[in-house]
Protein backbone atom coordinates (compact mmCIF):
# COMPACT_ATOMS: atom_id res chain seq x y z
CA UNK A 1 0.00 0.00 0.00
CA UNK A 2 0.95 3.89 -0.40
CA UNK A 3 0.98 5.07 2.77
CA UNK A 4 2.26 8.40 1.93
CA UNK A 5 -0.29 9.88 -0.10
CA UNK A 6 -2.88 9.05 2.33
CA UNK A 7 -5.67 11.39 3.79
CA UNK A 8 -8.07 11.38 6.92
CA UNK A 9 -11.37 11.71 5.72
CA UNK A 10 -13.52 13.51 8.80
CA UNK A 11 -17.22 13.33 8.31
CA UNK A 12 -19.52 14.89 11.18
CA UNK A 13 -22.90 13.98 9.86
CA UNK A 14 -23.82 12.10 6.73
CA UNK A 15 -27.45 11.05 5.50
CA UNK A 16 -28.07 8.56 3.08
CA UNK A 17 -31.85 8.08 2.18
CA UNK A 18 -31.49 4.78 0.22
CA UNK A 19 -29.36 2.25 -1.27
CA UNK A 20 -30.24 0.02 -4.09
CA UNK A 21 -29.80 -1.74 -6.79
CA UNK A 22 -26.32 -2.70 -5.75
CA UNK A 23 -24.57 0.07 -4.73
CA UNK A 24 -22.22 0.57 -1.54
CA UNK A 25 -21.64 2.53 0.92
CA UNK A 26 -18.53 2.61 2.06
CA UNK A 27 -16.96 3.71 5.40
CA UNK A 28 -12.79 3.41 5.73
CA UNK A 29 -10.38 2.75 3.21
CA UNK A 30 -11.03 -0.05 0.29
CA UNK A 31 -8.32 -1.12 -2.00
CA UNK A 32 -9.49 -1.85 -5.58
CA UNK A 33 -13.69 -0.80 -6.36
CA UNK A 34 -14.90 -2.26 -10.27
CA UNK A 35 -18.79 -1.46 -10.78
CA UNK A 36 -20.95 -2.26 -13.63
CA UNK A 37 -24.35 -1.23 -14.31
CA UNK A 38 -25.95 -2.45 -17.30
CA UNK A 39 -29.64 -1.42 -18.01
CA UNK A 40 -32.33 -2.22 -20.83
CA UNK A 41 -35.04 1.11 -20.11
CA UNK A 42 -38.14 0.04 -22.47
CA UNK A 43 -40.55 2.74 -22.18
CA UNK A 44 -44.04 1.74 -23.96
CA UNK A 45 -47.15 3.73 -24.76
CA UNK A 46 -49.51 1.32 -23.53
CA UNK A 47 -48.98 -0.47 -20.42
CA UNK A 48 -47.99 -4.05 -21.60
CA UNK A 49 -44.97 -5.73 -19.87
CA UNK A 50 -43.49 -9.26 -21.31
CA UNK A 51 -42.08 -11.19 -17.94
CA UNK A 52 -39.02 -13.11 -20.14
CA UNK A 53 -37.93 -10.77 -22.16
CA UNK A 54 -34.86 -8.72 -22.51
CA UNK A 55 -31.53 -10.29 -23.62
CA UNK A 56 -28.18 -7.99 -23.03
CA UNK A 57 -26.44 -10.19 -25.76
CA UNK A 58 -28.30 -9.25 -28.16
CA UNK A 59 -27.97 -5.28 -28.60
CA UNK A 60 -23.53 -4.72 -28.98
CA UNK A 61 -23.79 -1.51 -26.72
CA UNK A 62 -23.49 -4.25 -23.37
CA UNK A 63 -20.54 -5.99 -24.73
CA UNK A 64 -18.52 -3.58 -26.84
CA UNK A 65 -15.35 -3.28 -25.73
CA UNK A 66 -14.81 0.93 -23.92
CA UNK A 67 -10.51 1.35 -24.06
CA UNK A 68 -8.93 2.96 -21.94
CA UNK A 69 -5.23 4.72 -22.00
CA UNK A 70 -3.28 2.79 -19.41
CA UNK A 71 -3.12 5.18 -16.60
CA UNK A 72 0.91 4.68 -16.24
CA UNK A 73 1.61 5.60 -19.69
CA UNK A 74 0.87 9.16 -19.22
CA UNK A 75 4.67 10.56 -18.10
CA UNK A 76 4.20 12.70 -15.35
CA UNK A 77 6.22 12.78 -12.30
CA UNK A 78 3.48 13.02 -9.05
CA UNK A 79 4.34 14.46 -6.13
CA UNK A 80 1.27 15.33 -3.55
CA UNK A 81 2.34 17.24 0.20
CA UNK A 82 -0.34 16.42 2.73
CA UNK A 83 0.21 19.79 4.95
CA UNK A 84 -3.17 19.27 6.60
CA UNK A 85 -3.86 15.31 6.10
CA UNK A 86 -7.36 15.94 7.44
CA UNK A 87 -10.42 16.24 4.60
CA UNK A 88 -13.22 17.64 7.21
CA UNK A 89 -16.98 17.55 5.83
CA UNK A 90 -19.66 19.07 7.93
CA UNK A 91 -22.65 17.28 6.72
CA UNK A 92 -23.62 15.14 3.19
CA UNK A 93 -27.06 14.67 2.56
CA UNK A 94 -27.84 12.59 -0.32
CA UNK A 95 -31.64 11.12 -1.81
CA UNK A 96 -30.64 8.20 -3.18
CA UNK A 97 -27.93 5.64 -4.43
CA UNK A 98 -28.53 3.43 -7.07
CA UNK A 99 -27.58 1.44 -9.46
CA UNK A 100 -24.14 0.27 -8.80
CA UNK A 101 -22.87 3.15 -7.78
CA UNK A 102 -20.65 4.25 -4.31
CA UNK A 103 -20.80 6.90 -2.00
CA UNK A 104 -17.38 6.45 -0.01
CA UNK A 105 -15.53 8.21 2.72
CA UNK A 106 -11.73 7.23 3.16
CA UNK A 107 -9.45 6.43 0.59
CA UNK A 108 -9.03 3.75 -2.30
CA UNK A 109 -6.58 2.91 -4.72
CA UNK A 110 -7.90 1.67 -8.06
CA UNK A 111 -11.75 2.71 -8.97
CA UNK A 112 -13.39 1.90 -12.28
CA UNK A 113 -16.95 2.40 -12.51
CA UNK A 114 -18.92 1.48 -15.73
CA UNK A 115 -22.62 2.08 -16.98
CA UNK A 116 -24.26 0.87 -19.63
CA UNK A 117 -28.09 2.37 -20.79
CA UNK A 118 -29.93 1.25 -23.75
CA UNK A 119 -33.31 3.02 -24.39
CA UNK A 120 -36.24 1.59 -26.61
CA UNK A 121 -39.61 3.04 -26.94
CA UNK A 122 -42.56 1.14 -28.58
CA UNK A 123 -45.10 3.38 -29.87
CA UNK A 124 -48.75 2.33 -30.85
CA UNK A 125 -49.66 2.54 -34.44
CA UNK A 126 -50.26 5.19 -35.84
CA UNK A 127 -53.71 5.36 -37.33
CA UNK A 128 -53.44 8.04 -39.81
CA UNK A 129 -56.07 6.95 -42.36
CA UNK A 130 -59.39 4.82 -40.37
CA UNK A 131 -59.99 3.97 -37.28
CA UNK A 132 -57.99 0.62 -37.34
CA UNK A 133 -56.51 -0.32 -34.52
CA UNK A 134 -53.27 -2.25 -36.31
CA UNK A 135 -51.30 -2.17 -39.24
CA UNK A 136 -47.67 -1.35 -40.40
CA UNK A 137 -48.31 2.49 -41.23
CA UNK B 1 6.10 16.97 -16.58
CA UNK B 2 6.09 17.40 -13.32
CA UNK B 3 2.64 17.79 -11.35
CA UNK B 4 2.74 18.86 -7.59
CA UNK B 5 0.18 19.40 -5.41
CA UNK B 6 0.18 20.75 -2.02
CA UNK B 7 -3.23 19.76 0.12
CA UNK B 8 -3.41 22.20 2.64
CA UNK B 9 -6.83 22.61 4.71
CA UNK B 10 -9.66 21.43 3.09
CA UNK B 11 -12.89 21.69 5.19
CA UNK B 12 -16.59 21.56 3.37
CA UNK B 13 -19.66 22.75 4.97
CA UNK B 14 -22.33 20.81 3.57
CA UNK B 15 -22.89 18.64 0.33
CA UNK B 16 -26.40 17.55 -0.88
CA UNK B 17 -27.17 15.48 -3.72
CA UNK B 18 -30.09 14.58 -4.69
CA UNK B 19 -28.86 11.30 -6.63
CA UNK B 20 -26.04 9.30 -7.25
CA UNK B 21 -26.58 6.46 -9.95
CA UNK B 22 -25.49 4.65 -12.99
CA UNK B 23 -22.37 3.15 -11.78
CA UNK B 24 -21.42 6.70 -10.49
CA UNK B 25 -19.00 7.58 -7.54
CA UNK B 26 -19.32 10.07 -4.84
CA UNK B 27 -16.09 10.28 -2.42
CA UNK B 28 -14.25 12.08 0.22
CA UNK B 29 -11.32 10.57 0.19
CA UNK B 30 -7.74 10.33 -1.75
CA UNK B 31 -7.37 7.61 -5.05
CA UNK B 32 -4.94 6.26 -6.84
CA UNK B 33 -6.59 5.94 -10.04
CA UNK B 34 -10.42 6.41 -11.23
CA UNK B 35 -11.29 5.26 -14.29
CA UNK B 36 -15.64 5.91 -15.46
CA UNK B 37 -17.27 4.61 -18.41
CA UNK B 38 -20.68 5.33 -20.12
CA UNK B 39 -22.60 4.06 -22.86
CA UNK B 40 -25.87 5.65 -23.28
CA UNK B 41 -27.57 4.48 -26.73
CA UNK B 42 -31.14 5.69 -28.00
CA UNK B 43 -30.46 5.34 -31.82
CA UNK B 44 -33.39 5.85 -34.09
CA UNK B 45 -34.36 2.06 -34.60
CA UNK B 46 -35.06 1.90 -30.57
CA UNK B 47 -38.21 3.70 -31.54
CA UNK B 48 -40.33 1.26 -32.68
CA UNK B 49 -43.90 2.33 -34.02
CA UNK B 50 -46.15 -0.32 -34.14
CA UNK B 51 -48.04 -3.13 -32.62
CA UNK B 52 -45.73 -4.52 -29.21
CA UNK B 53 -43.16 -7.11 -29.91
CA UNK B 54 -41.17 -8.25 -26.71
CA UNK B 55 -37.85 -7.84 -26.57
CA UNK B 56 -35.57 -10.96 -27.46
CA UNK B 57 -36.22 -13.56 -24.32
CA UNK B 58 -33.54 -13.94 -21.61
CA UNK B 59 -31.73 -16.83 -22.24
CA UNK B 60 -29.37 -16.92 -19.68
Amino acid sequence: MIAMLQRITCVDHIKIDSVSFSSIFQIGDSEQIQAISRALAVQREAEIFFDNEGNFNAFPIFSEAIPFQPADEENVVFSTHNLNPVLKVRNIDILGASSSSVVHLGNSRNIAMEARVKHIRQLLPRNDKTNGTNGED
Amino acid sequence: MNFQVYNRDICVGDIRVIGVSSSSLLMVGDAETIQLAATFDTPSESLIVGPFVPLSPDIS
